[in-house]
């Protein structure tokens, strides 16, 4: 009944119900779900209604999907359920060059974006290390930060308003400008449990007249860390200031030989953009500090193709661990900047207790750990010392006074672990909320919430 | 209203909760007072019983220096952290008017919105974290002392610009940026026929200024001339080269525009820059309104000069400051005394909102304020607001009526 309705209003070249379909839409990059009840593929924002309103009338919950790049299980049906595949929305819709802002559907990969506004002098600035497939609209429900949200903030603070196609099937909008409450805001990293984001009004910035790439290298974490801790303490915001370790960095130079250093330890890569006069003097303050924290390699790219290949063995790290094992799985906290050298140890700690090798390559500018915990998924004893080790490293960071997603999510993967940084009141006044966009809980069901902490009452009517 | 109302000031959080739960039992409305900066924006709530004042509600929680962030109770004085702040060579741009009176949890509640804004962000992007205590007099936090946090929805953001009508804001945390070393603001005259290529000077100048405004009227916010032509005022912050850079772009660009000679303040720019953030607010005792009009870079200088044209046909005086950079149109129109105000006020609402749908009161003192659109035209999401107010406040305990659409 569901998928006869479903080609009834959309085609059947729209709808995907055969069993190896279905197969290909129940996982993203970090776990396998259950089976969706058919996958829907809109080309408009009346037919993502059309989905919903059907979708309800069977009782099937609804889940939104980008790129499925996901890291949290945050797109992954549980049981059953319809997935909307926003996909064949990609285009951009409309391009204000003169107010810089830009409008388009969620289907449309990051990097496009910028790619199709450079001739014009602009760039859209989060820059998730998945943005060569990750979507806008998935970019939205996670919050997407990346490298440069270190001096340009997440997705939150570059989307001007939205269409939003409700529980219901209706259409509304949102944007900044608009007076009341700031929904734009809360509906940017509701991983798709209070509507299903049709289009984007996204905020566009002039490219900098000067970008300077450096790499600093250490002979140990900890200088490194506290160097970053110093930079950041010293007043230097560099748009970007990232961190690798040894087994990343060999990792990466055996795949794509970026030029980095290869007997590193640890390794800093920063970035400074904008004016010339300050880029000149970010490079003098920053590698002042660097040395005094024991850096013994210092490397300045000065040209575009310098640059772009010290980015691209970063972009590309998660992918060059493949040499190393079969299989990763990234942790995501968030620790204050200060708290970096701890971190890090308390990774270090973990990962050794569960015999299970560890790659670390992260924003240390924003506190925001990603270790990379190499396994083989055919091997029940590392999987379970991954999932023992990742569960470590989680706890360490909110001991350290952290979160426990910086920027990839809570999905389906951290649900459980909300309540050990938030009071069963904090969660109670989110599913307020929910309460309002999605009573009857048929949107993303089963994601962010607990499971044990169900907001008792249902908005009343 | 009744004729007087309560007021109390409670030491902590729970304490306000407390006050709340028994006020929202016993069916009483609440109002919330800051440093009552902002008190001309929206409606006045249409009952108080009791005023809960965040007076004692006030200073630092931790004053993380070196990770760049910072935590406040809701009272303190926005001068207050901003002076801690420069002590330690870090800012939040907060660019809210009267700022010695201004409290913090004042500010995110009116969602003031800067001048700087442009360059540095929105306030709302600088608050990492945030507790709150609702109408039932549940206390909740949300987010915590981190620069990124994606867990669960972003309450803190939800509550900025909510003006008090989902709870009251009793902490906040920010995360702060470098102090930019220098300060410089540019004054010139700016005569009618060089408004307009000023405007895009300005907008299409390789650097980015801090704020950059013309001003008519308004005389007794800025320091020097009162001509009658207007002026134009631009900020630049930043390292001292960067500003002698910008100091060539900018007057030559002024120059191209026919800005006659302008006038450059180093010593006392941002006290300057903060007396223009002063006047968006100023009222003239009773017969002053003050609007906000939300506009665009590309449009914003003939839409000033529209609405104050407008507001001569009224035989109002207009005076306007606009902002140049986020196309924001602030409008003060006054009549010689409050009555000539009062017998003119609400046809020329009518007729701004006619042109204007979106425009919004800031400021006013006149008791006819009430009888405006003050919120401008109601947003598209109205409904879901509304719901939102009925879950979060069923009693309609907190500020009743001071928002959008009756919330």
């Amino acid at each position: 009944m569901l998928c006869e309705r479903l080609i009834a209003a959309l085609g059947s070249d729209a709808v995907k119900t055969e069993p190896e379909d279905l197969a290909v839409y129940s996982f993203d990059a970090y776990t396998d779900g259950g089976r969706p009840a058919a996958v829907v593929l809109p080309k408009s924002t009346q037919e993502v209604s059309a989905i919903v309103k059907i979708a309800r009338d069977c009782g099937e919950p609804i889940i939104a999907r980008g790129a499925g790049t996901g890291l949290c299980g945050g797109a992954v049906p549980m049981a059953g359920g319809v997935i909307v595949s926003l996909m064949r929305m990609n285009r951009i819709l409309e391009l204000d060059l003169r107010n810089r802002r830009v409008r388009v559907q969620p289907g449309l990969m990051n990097l496009e974006l910028s790619r199709q506004v450079a001739p014009d002098g602009l760039f859209y600035a989060p820059d998730p290390s998945s943005q060569q497939i990750s979507t806008i609209g998935g970019n939205i429900a996670t919050n997407a930060g990346g490298p440069h949200c270190l001096s340009y903030g997440t997705t939150v603070n570059h989307v001007l308003g939205l269409e939003v196609v409700d529980d219901a099937g209706e259409v509304f909008a949102t944007s900044i400008e608009d007076a009341g409450y700031d929904l734009t805001a809360a509906l940017v990293g509701s991983e798709g449990t209070l509507g299903l984001v049709t289009s984007a009004w996204l905020q566009l910035l002039a490219l900098p007249e000067a970008v300077r790439v450096w790499v600093a290298a250490f002979d140990g974490m900890d200088a490194a860390a506290e160097a970053v801790s110093a930079i950041i303490a010293a007043g230097i915001v560099p748009t970007a200031l990232e961190m690798m370790d040894a087994v990343i960095v060999r990792a990466v130079e055996a795949a794509f030989h970026a030029g980095y250093p290869t007997d590193a330890a640890a390794l800093l890569l920063v970035e400074s953009a904008g004016f010339e006069e300050d880029v000149a003097a970010s490079e003098a303050a920053i590698h002042a500090i660097v040395k005094q924290h024991g850096a013994n390699y210092w490397k300045s790219a000065r040209t575009l193709a310098e640059r772009n290949a010290l980015w691209a063995g970063r972009k590309g790290a998660a992918g060059a661990t493949g040499r190393i094992a079969p299989n990763y799985y990234t942790q995501d906290v968030c620790v204050p900047r200060s708290k970096l050298p701890q971190a890090l140890r308390a990774v270090e700690a973990a990962a050794r207790t569960n015999q299970i090798t560890v790659g670390n390559v992260f924003h240390a500018g924003d506190g925001n750990l990603h270790p990379l915990l190499m396994y083989d998924k055919s091997d029940a004893r590392q999987v379970a010392a991954v999932v023992e080790t990742g569960n470590v490293i989680l706890q360490s960071a909110i001991d350290l006074g952290g979160t426990i997603s910086g920027e990839h999510g809570i999905g389906w993967e951290k649900r459980e672990a909300m309540t050990r940084v938030y009071s069963t009141a904090d969660l109670a006044t989110m599913g307020r909320v929910r309460d309002v966009f999605d009573p009857a809980r048929m949107l993303n069901p089963e994601k962010i919430f607990p499971s044990g902490a169900r907001c008792p009452e249902v908005a009343p009517p | 209203m009744k004729a007087t109302t309560d007021s109390v000031a409670p030491k902590t959080a729970a304490e306000a909760g407390e006050i709340l739960a028994r006020c929202d039992r016993a069916g009483e409305k609440v109002s919330i007072a800051g440093g009552a900066t902002l008190c001309g924006m929206g409606f006045p709530p249409e009952r108080c019983d009791i005023t809960l004042s965040t007076k004692r509600l006030s200073g630092v929680v931790a004053n993380e220096q070196a990770d760049l962030t910072v935590a406040v109770r809701a009272g303190t004085p926005i001068q207050t952290l901003t002076v801690l702040l420069s002590t330690q060579g870090q800012f939040i741009p907060f660019d809210a008017p009267r700022p010695q009176y201004a409290t913090v949890g004042g500010t995110l509640a009116a969602g003031w919105l800067g001048p700087r804004r442009h360059l540095y962000g929105r306030l709302r992007d600088y608050l990492i974290g945030s507790t709150i205590v609702l109408a039932d007099g549940t206390i909740a936090r949300a987010g915590g002392m981190v620069v990124k946090n994606v867990s669960g929805y972003d309450m803190s953001r939800l509550y900025v610009g909510s003006f008090g009508t989902l709870g009251i804001i009793v902490q906040a945390n920010f995360k702060t940026v470098p102090l930019p070393k220098r300060a410089r603001l540019f004054l010139a005259r700016l005569p009618e026929r060089t408004r307009a290529r000023a405007c895009t000077q300005l907008e299409s100048l390789p650097m980015r200024l801090a704020a950059a405004f013309w001003i008519d009227g308004f005389h007794k916010a800025i320091d020097g001339d009162d001509g009658p032509e207007g002026r134009v005022a631009v900020l630049l912050e930043g390292s001292a080269t960067l500003l002698e850079r910008a100091t060539r772009e900018l007057r030559s660009a002024l120059g191209r525009a026919g800005v006659p000679e302008t006038r450059v303040l180093d010593a006392g720019a941002r006290e300057s820059f903060q007396r223009v953030v002063d006047a968006y607010v100023a009222r003239l005792g009773e017969r002053s309104v003050t609007y906000r009009i939300a506009s665009l870079p590309q449009t914003c200088e003939p839409n000033a000069l529209r609405a104050g044209e407008l507001a001569r046909r009224f035989e109002l005086r207009a005076e306007t400051i606009v902002d140049v950079l986020n196309g924001d149109i602030i409008v003060r129109v006054s009549d010689l005394d409050a009555r000539g105000l009062g017998a003119k006020i609400e046809a020329f609402d009518d007729a701004l909102h006619e042109i204007e749908p979106r425009a919004q009161v800031i400021a006013s003192d006149h008791p006819n304020r009430i009888y405006l659109r003050v919120w401008g035209e109601s947003p598209p999401a109205i409904a879901q607001m509304q719901a939102l107010k009925a879950r979060f406040d069923p009693n309609r305990t907190l500020n009743p009526g001071r928002f959008v659409g009756g919330i």
